[in-house]
C-alpha cells in the first residue's frame, strides 16, 4: 500500500501554467508561465557532495556508533538524493518565505519580568554547585 | 458530548481489556474521582495531553532512552494554563513519536500505541497516543500539535475529529519546538462541537509567542446548532473545491471512494462542487522535509545535557555534549538533526533550505489563488487508512509519503479540519478515513460550521471502535 503512494513522489512527470492563477496583479506572474518540473531518478546529479555522516554528526554534537553510521548513511543519502528534486524545480525571482504569514512586529515591551519558579529550574540541572551549572573542561580542537 | 461527561466511564476505560500494547497514556497519579454529575460546556473537560506539552504537575515515566524521562517542567504551556484555569481535568499525556518526527507513534521513546480499530495496527503520528485515547473514548478530548499533518493523520486513522487551527492561531509557548515556522497545536474530540469548544479555549493572543496572532478570536462556538434545527439544503451555495491531485493515482482506492461520498454528502446539503487544480501540490513533501529537518537541527540543540535532562559522565565538554545527545536521542531523531545539519551546512543552505523557502511561497499562493475562488477545499487526509505496525518502520520515503495530504497546509499556515466520513475494508469492522477540509487562513469557524453540519447529517456510520462496548451510537 505503501509503494502505491510512493508512486506520488517518483516518476511524476506533469508541466504546469500558472496562468489559470489570480489575476494579472498576482505576483505569482513573476513565475515563468511553464512551471516544469523534469521527470527525475532518485540518482545524485548535482555536484554538491553526499552527506559525511561522521563530519554531520561532529557539527550536530552527536556520537555516532559505528552501526548506526552504518544504518544510517543509506537512509539518509536516500532522503538527500529525495531533496535534490527541488534543484530542477525553477525558482527565479520567488522570495522565500521564512513562515507562512509575516503579520507585521509582534514584539513585547522590553522589560524585565520574574520567573517566579527558580527552585524548579534549579532542580533540573543535573550538575549544579551554587551558584554554577558545572561542565567538564573544553578541549580545542586543533 | 461535553454536556453528557460521566467521569468514572473515562476512566474505566484503561487499560482496555485484552490489550497487550501499551496504553496510550502516562495515568497522572493525583487525578481524583469527580463526583460532580453536570457539567457546562467548557468547564471539567476530561483530556489528555501530548508528552511534548509542558504541564507542571506530570512527572516522568521510567523507560529505556530518554532525553527527557526525568524532565518535570516548571511552567505550563499557555495552551494548557488557559485549559487548567477553565477547569479542565487532565487525566494524563499521550503518546507521540519522540519530538514529533514520525508519521506512526513506532518512533516513541517509550512504547508503541495500537490503533483502537485494530489493534495490530497504528494510530498514526506524532499525535497518535492523543488520538487514539479519544478513540478509545478514555477522555473527551485532547491536545496534540501537527507540524506537517501530526493532528490531522492521526485523526483520520482512528475515526476522530482533528482541527489544525491556522499558524498564529494558538500560542506555541511551552511546545517543545520541532519546526518552528510550522508546529501548531492542534485538538482532537470524538465530534466537531467538542473539538471547536477545545480550540476556542485555548486560541488567542500571547505575548509571549512572538509569532501568535493578535486577531479576535470570533465565538466558533455558537457554530453548533442541533441537526433537527437545520434547514433542508444548510449550506446553500458554499463552493468547494476538492483538489485533483489528492484523488489521483499513488491513493487507495477505498479512501478515494470515501471521500467522493463525502463530496457527494455535501452536494446533498447544499455545497456547489468543482475540482481544483493545485500543480505545485507534490512539491511540498520534499520542501517540508527540507524546512523540518532543518529547523529542527537547530531547535535539538538546546538538549545539550547541561541545563536540563539526562547528563551522560564525560570528562570533556564535547564529549558530554556527544554522549548525552547520543543517549538521549532515538534513530528518527537523530537522522533527522543529521539531515538538517546537512541541509543547512555552507554551500548546501542555497540548493536546499532556500529552494524549500521558495518553495513555501509558491504553495502558499497557489493555496490562497484557490481559496479566493472558492470557500473550502477538501481532500482526504491521507493516502490510506491506518498501517500495520512495522510496515513502514524501515523505509523512511515510504513513512514520508504519508504526509503528502497534509504538509502543504502546514506550509501555507491554513487551518483544516479532519473528520471521519467512511471506512475502507480491514480491521474487525473496517478502518476508518477521514476528510480534510481546508480554509483561509484565520477561518476556523467556518471549518467547525461545515463539519459540523456534514457530521450531524451523515447518516448510516458508526465511528466508535468496536472495542469500546459501553457506549451506543456515534457519541461519547
Amino acid at each position: 500500500m505503501g509503494s502505491r503512494a510512493l508512486l506520488m513522489l517518483t516518476n511524476f512527470n506533469f508541466k504546469a501554467t500558472v496562468s489559470s492563477f489570480g489575476s494579472a496583479s498576482n505576483p505569482f506572474f513573476l513565475i515563468k508561465n511553464n512551471l516544469r518540473i523534469r521527470n527525475f531518478s532518485t540518482k545524485t546529479r548535482s555536484s554538491l557532495q553526499p552527506p559525511d555522516l561522521p563530519g554531520l554528526a561532529e557539527t550536530a554534537r552527536i556520537s555516532l556508533a559505528p552501526n548506526e553510521v552504518e544504518e544510517f548513511a543509506p537512509k539518509i543519502g536516500q532522503v538527500i538524493d529525495w531533496f535534490g528534486q527541488l534543484q530542477a524545480v525553477d525558482l527565479d525571482n520567488v522570495e522565500p518565505a521564512i513562515r507562512a504569514d509575516t503579520e507585521g512586529d509582534n514584539l513585547r515591551e522590553d522589560v524585565p519580568q520574574t520567573f517566579e519558579n527558580k527552585e524548579a529550574l534549579i532542580a533540573s540541572v543535573p550538575s549544579y554547585e551554587e551558584p554554577y551549572i558545572k561542565v567538564p573542561k573544553v578541549l580545542n580542537k586543533e | 458530548m461535553l454536556s453528557t461527561i460521566q467521569p468514572p466511564r473515562y476512566l474505566s476505560r484503561f487499560p482496555l481489556r485484552g490489550r497487550t500494547k501499551s496504553r496510550p497514556f502516562h495515568i497522572l497519579s493525583s487525578a481524583q474521582p469527580v463526583t460532580k454529575t453536570s457539567f457546562a460546556a467548557d468547564q471539567s473537560q476530561i483530556l489528555s495531553i501530548r508528552y511534548s506539552l509542558l504541564n507542571r504537575h506530570l512527572s516522568a515515566v521510567e523507560l529505556t532512552h530518554s532525553y527527557l524521562n526525568r524532565y518535570r517542567p516548571p511552567f505550563d504551556a499557555t495552551a494548557v494554563k488557559r485549559l487548567k484555569d477553565l477547569g479542565a481535568i487532565v487525566v494524563g499525556k499521550t503518546n507521540l513519536d519522540e519530538f514529533g518526527m514520525g508519521s506512526t507513534t513506532e518512533a516513541s521513546a517509550f512504547k508503541v500505541t495500537a490503533n483502537p480499530w485494530d489493534l495490530s495496527r497504528v494510530p498514526g503520528g506524532s499525535s497518535g497516543g492523543s488520538a487514539a485515547s479519544v478513540s478509545a473514548r478514555q477522555c473527551v478530548v485532547s491536545l496534540g500539535s501537527d507540524t506537517g499533518g501530526s493532528v490531522r493523520q492521526p485523526a483520520s486513522f482512528c475515526g476522530v475529529v482533528g482541527l489544525k487551527p491556522t499558524y498564529g492561531r494558538v500560542s506555541r509557548f511551552g511546545l517543545m519546538a520541532y519546526a518552528s515556522s510550522l508546529d501548531v497545536i492542534g485538538c482532537f474530540g470524538s465530534s466537531v462541537a467538542d473539538t471547536g469548544i477545545l480550540l476556542h479555549a485555548i486560541s488567542g493572543h500571547d505575548s509571549l509567542d512572538a509569532t501568535s496572532s493578535k486577531r479576535e478570536v470570533p465565538d466558533f462556538t455558537s457554530q453548533f446548532t442541533s441537526a433537527s434545527s437545520l434547514k433542508s439544503r444548510p449550506l446553500e451555495g458554499l463552493r468547494v473545491g476538492l483538489i485533483r491531485e489528492t484523488v489521483d493515482a499513488g491513493v487507495d482506492s477505498g479512501v478515494k471512494s470515501a471521500i467522493q461520498g463525502a463530496a457527494a454528502h455535501l452536494e446533498q446539503l447544499g455545497c456547489v462542487l468543482k475540482e481544483v487544480s493545485l500543480p505545485s501540490f507534490s512539491l511540498g513533501l520534499p520542501a517540508y522535509y527540507i524546512l523540518a529537518s532543518s529547523e529542527s537541527s537547530s531547535n535539538l540543540s538546546r538538549y545539550d545535557g547541561v541545563r536540563y535532562g539526562n547528563q551522560a559522565s564525560s570528562d570533556e565538554l564535547n564529549a558530554l555534549y556527544e554522549e548525552s545527545r547520543a543517549k538521549g536521542f532515538g534513530s528518527e531523531v537523530k537522522m533527522r538533526i543529521l539531515m538538517g545539519t546537512y541541509a543547512l551546512s555552507a554551500g548546501y543552505y542555497d540548493a536546499y533550505y532556500k529552494r524549500a523557502q521558495q518553495v513555501r511561497t509558491i504553495i502558499r499562493k497557489s493555496f490562497k489563488a484557490a481559496l479566493d475562488e472558492n470557500d473550502i477545499l477538501i481532500s482526504p487526509a491521507a493516502p490510506s487508512a491506518a498501517y500495520k505496525i512495522g510496515e513502514k518502520k524501515n523505509d523512511p520515503l515510504a513513512m514520508y509519503a504519508g504526509d503528502i495530504m497534509t504538509v502543504n497546509v502546514n506550509l501555507a499556515g491554513l487551518p483544516a479540519l479532519v473528520l471521519p466520513c467512511g471506512f475502507v475494508e480491514g480491521g474487525a469492522v473496517g478502518l476508518p478515513v477521514g476528510l480534510q477540509i481546508i480554509g483561509a487562513a484565520f477561518d476556523e469557524e467556518k471549518l467547525v460550521k461545515v463539519g459540523h453540519i456534514f457530521e450531524q447529517t451523515l447518516e448510516g456510520y458508526n465511528f466508535v471502535p468496536p472495542l469500546i462496548t459501553d457506549v451506543g451510537g456515534a457519541s461519547a
